[in-house]
């Protein structure tokens, strides 16, 4: 800090304001307080991720009947391992300033300690609050949850003073090909068992607390470095993270046993996650704004239902599956057609609307054709019920059989049929978004007047984006409507275009696994955690004005779209840009 | 000939609740390019405004002088509501790519809708909407024409809005910056003429008509539910583009045309394709052929040029 005294009124003023930092000449305040703290903080943080461990032996709640068992000393119950997790995890970030060093010179102690601590706090007291409510009050609660409750707040405090250290470029860590392939293959086998457990998780307390602590590992890893490490391993890895992927979504029905509950989410979340893909081919990479997508869905379920053997169904002629599929994409494509056509010349405001005015067209018209008010094409507001099961040759999807011991139901039959096209439709989207079309696309989004002067067919390209996306739905659909056994108007309202753009705009625009978190998070949440569910669509409504305010590029974007949502964040800017750089190095 | 008389009368009455609700839609895209979806449920809550105004205050009376009341209830909860909206909402994300306002106006429909469902005592079910003597009750009847006494009531109060805001907008110093803004907000910035303050009073106008529009729907249909603002307010954004988007007068011959059409097809469309459960499709099919036609709709648009 500069003291000689400089004429007043010259450039050298400013020499004092710049040179002076808070760490090493902390004046008054609060800040300066916890700065004094800094020396003391691993101490304190791994005193109290000690503790956090510890407490995990202790009984939490007086009450055994609560939160999967809290109340044993010993032997730790379910949410009692996830405390365990974080108090490990802490302890582990604090040997990184030692032995751990040299391995991992990336990893950003400091920070990933303070997600890691405040997440720890708010895990407890989410564990408190869970206690208090699901039993008969405060004083339910056992030493050992107030003993983590003081734990998670000397993590949380050490965290927080800790003093950042100088760390290596994540981007640019890069070990073995063998340890990288291994540390993968661990995180999928543990996203595996968390899945399962997640659904088998049976009260909403033990649901939100479990989410709790997630959320605090992910965050401690994601403030640490690890996902910038991982976005570009991915890249050098790129067929065993597919394969990977693949085998795990596979191996899923092995793993339920035979019970249907959690299976019958899963084909939900897999159809509700495919159609979404086909529109975030219309929103995520065309950019088009889309409100009214359910109608083609509803279209191709509508096919598929008239022409099964239902005994409701309207049309006479039968043929095979594959061609009613066939039939039914063409159908939503044609709709697409007649509706982009006028529609997609002009703004895209007007496309909203008018596609959200579409969808309640075809609601209504649905509704209107059933012999008084149209022809009898779709038996009005009864819709077709009873439609039978799928069947291949002889192979009929209501049955269920045993493979390697482990029984499949109808549930699993139609989780593999629509992995196989999920898997098909990723494909497309995939290779859509790295083909001339996609970069088309993307500078219609950008900029239409700039494309259509590069010789972008805008209108084009923006009619064949609608008209792939409605193909898909209408594909998709012809299988819901042999899954839901039932076909009616009211599956197809407003609202459930509202929840695929939602599924969409919360997982992450542009990205496939992005639109399966969003998925698996709107239809998997309202199962969970039922004691909410009278308040569903106004946490919905409130959610998605969150998102848009705090993240709008939803939680995996693709890096392209995020810097579309921060134009102005030139740190960003250079992030994205360096990390575009060594992925490309990486795949080569 | 009567037929054609008394539908359009009906259509006439129908369209002036559009019409009162697409002005807001309207004058909020003419200036900030946002299709306030929300606005829907701004009618809505303005309707139950008036409702909880009557219930606290006057239950039981069905006097003529509770309806200036209710109306300033109405008024009340709907500008409240625009304008928590207007800051809260949509302000933040003015300079962010368009899906991102959309998308939070989807959720903002979705939170009122909900809210007023969970929150207001048995608005589960419909809820009775007191029917004030003199603007409702008996038909009144003009030759062989029947008018209902509430459609009169719709129509004069569109007559009446539409004067005042004729009268705020050429000849009110507020009203000249809202023409000011709408041509080119930068410039009227530099003029001194503080945008966001106008911007608010756009929000708030629209709401105010909205909530007129609110009691004109709880007097003719005598009972409301949470649910009404989702149709009219899609049929109302019909009219404000039908008439040309960001144009006042436009929003309300939009709005009185869309009526007409949808009345004169109920009643003249023949065969199995007549009839009231057809009507919104002709309204929405009318939209289509309008933007495929005439984009700019019948009076032209008036949207800043962002150029």
């Amino acid at each position: 800090m500069s003291t000689e005294p400089t004429p007043a009124g010259s450039e050298l003023d400013f020499r004092q304001d710049v040179s002076r930092t808070d760490i090493d000449h902390p004046g008054p305040g609060f800040a300066s307080h916890l700065a004094r703290l800094a020396p003391s903080a691993t101490p304190l943080f791994v005193v109290g991720s000690g503790l956090v461990v510890l407490s995990c032996f202790l009984s939490w709640s007086y009450d055994r009947s609560i939160l999967g068992n809290v109340g044993i000393y010993g032997n730790p119950g379910s949410l009692q391992l996830i405390a365990l997790v974080l108090g490990l995890f802490g302890i582990l970030l604090a040997l990184m300033r030692g032995p751990l060093r040299r391995f991992l010179p990336w990893v950003d102690r400091a920070a990933a300690a303070r997600a890691l601590g405040v997440g720890s706090l708010v895990f407890a007291v989410v564990i408190i609050l869970a206690i208090t409510l699901e039993s008969s009050g405060l004083i339910n609660v056992d030493p050992g949850g107030w003993l983590l409750l003081v734990a998670s707040g000397l993590m949380a405090l050490g965290g927080t003073v800790m003093q950042p250290t100088e760390t290596e470029d994540p981007l640019r860590a890069h070990y073995g090909s063998t340890t990288e392939i291994l540390v993968f293959v661990v995180l999928l086998a543990v996203g595996l068992a968390v899945v399962a457990y997640a659904l088998d998780v049976k009260d909403g307390g033990s649901f939100v607390a479990l989410l709790t602590g997630l959320a605090a590992v992910g965050a401690a890893l994601g403030r640490g470095g690890f996902f910038q490490y991982l976005a570009v391993a991915s890249a050098r890895h790129r067929t065993v993270l597919t394969l990977g992927a693949v085998a795990v979504a596979f191996l899923f029905p092995f793993t339920q046993g035979g019970s249907d509950a959690n299976m019958s989410i899963a084909t939900q979340v897999l159809i509700f996650a495919t159609t979404a893909l086909g529109l975030n081919i219309v929103v995520g990479l065309a950019g088009l704004l889309d409100l009214g997508y359910i109608a083609f869905l509803g279209a191709g379920s509508y096919v598929g239902a008239t022409m099964s053997y239902s005994a409701f169904a309207t049309i006479d002629w039968k043929p095979p599956f594959l061609v009613v599929m066939v039939i039914g994409g063409m159908v939503s494509a044609t709709l697409g057609l007649i509706i982009g056509s006028p529609t997609l010349r002009v703004s895209g405001d007007y496309l909203a609307i008018v596609t959200l005015a579409f969808g309640e067209i075809f609601r209504l018209a649905m509704n209107n054709l059933d012999g008084e008010n149209g022809p009898d094409l779709t038996n009005g507001p009864n819709g077709v019920p009873a439609i039978p099961e799928l069947e291949f040759g002889s192979f009929n999807f209501g049955d269920s059989h045993e493979v390697l011991g482990i029984t499949l139901t109808r549930f699993a039959n139609y989780y593999f049929l629509l992995l196989l096209f999920a898997a098909f439709v990723i494909l497309i989207f995939i290779r859509l978004n790295n083909s001339r079309i996609g970069r088309g696309w993307v500078a219609i989004r950008e900029d239409e007047r700039a494309a259509e002067a590069m010789g972008v067919n805008v209108f084009g390209l923006k009619l064949f984006a609608f008209a792939s996306g409605a193909f898909l739905a209408g594909l998709v659909g012809t299988i819901k409507a042999h899954h839901d056994v039932s076909v009616s108007p009211d599956q197809f309202v407003f609202l459930e275009s509202a929840f695929l753009l939602a599924a969409i705009v919360l997982g992450g625009m542009g990205t496939v696994a992005g639109v399966f978190v969003g998925a698996t998070i709107l239809k998997l949440l309202p199962e969970k955690l039922r004691f909410l569910s009278d308040y569903r669509l106004l946490m919905f409504g409130a959610l998605l004005v969150l998102m848009m305010r705090l993240r709008p590029e939803g939680i995996v974007p693709s890096r392209r779209r995020q810097l579309e949502f921060h134009a102005d964040d030139e740190k960003l800017a250079e992030v994205v840009g360096e990390q575009h750089i060594e992925q490309e190095e990486a795949r080569a | 000939m009567t037929d054609l008389l008394q539908q359009l009368v009906n259509g006439l009455t129908l369209g002036s609740l559009y019409a009162l609700i697409a002005v807001g839609y309207t004058v909020v895209y003419g200036i900030v390019q946002l299709i306030n979806f929300a606005h829907g449920e701004v009618f809505m809550i303005g309707a139950f405004g008036a409702l909880a105004t009557w219930t606290v205050l006057f239950n039981g009376t069905t006097s003529l002088w509770v309806l200036p009341f209710m109306i300033l209830g109405a008024v009340a909860a709907s500008v409240t509501v625009a304008i928590l909206m207007e800051r809260f909402a949509y302000r933040p994300l003015r300079h962010a790519p368009r899906l991102a306002p959309l998308i939070t106006a989807i959720g903002v429909s979705v939170f009122l809708q909900e809210a007023v469902r969970l929150f207001y005592p048995g608005a589960k079910s419909k809820l009775p909407f007191p029917q004030i003597e003199v603007v409702t009750g008996p038909a009144v009847h003009i030759g062989d024409i029947t008018v209902q006494r509430a459609a009169v009531f719709t129509v004069v109060s569109l007559a009446v809005c539409g004067a005042l805001l004729w009268y705020f907008v050429n000849r009110t110093k507020l009203g000249r910056g809202m023409r000011a803004v709408s041509q080119d907000p930068d410039t009227a910035r530099l003029m001194g003429i503080n945008v966001n303050r106008i911007i608010v009073i756009a929000f708030a106008i629209g709401a105010v008509l909205a909530a007129v529009a609110g009691v004109a729907q709880g007097l003719q249909n005598s009972n409301i539910d949470f649910r009404i603002g989702f149709l009219a307010g899609l049929k109302a954004f019909t009219a404000a583009v039908l008439g040309g988007i960001g144009n006042l007068l436009g929003a309300v011959v939009g709005g009185l045309v869309l009526g007409v059409v949808e009345a004169l097809a109920t009643q003249f469309i023949p065969g199995q394709f007549g009839g009231s459960s057809w009507k919104d499709i002709w309204a929405f099919g009318l939209l289509i052929i309008v933007l495929v036609f005439r984009p700019q709709g019948l009076l032209g648009a008036q949207v800043v040029d962002r150029a």
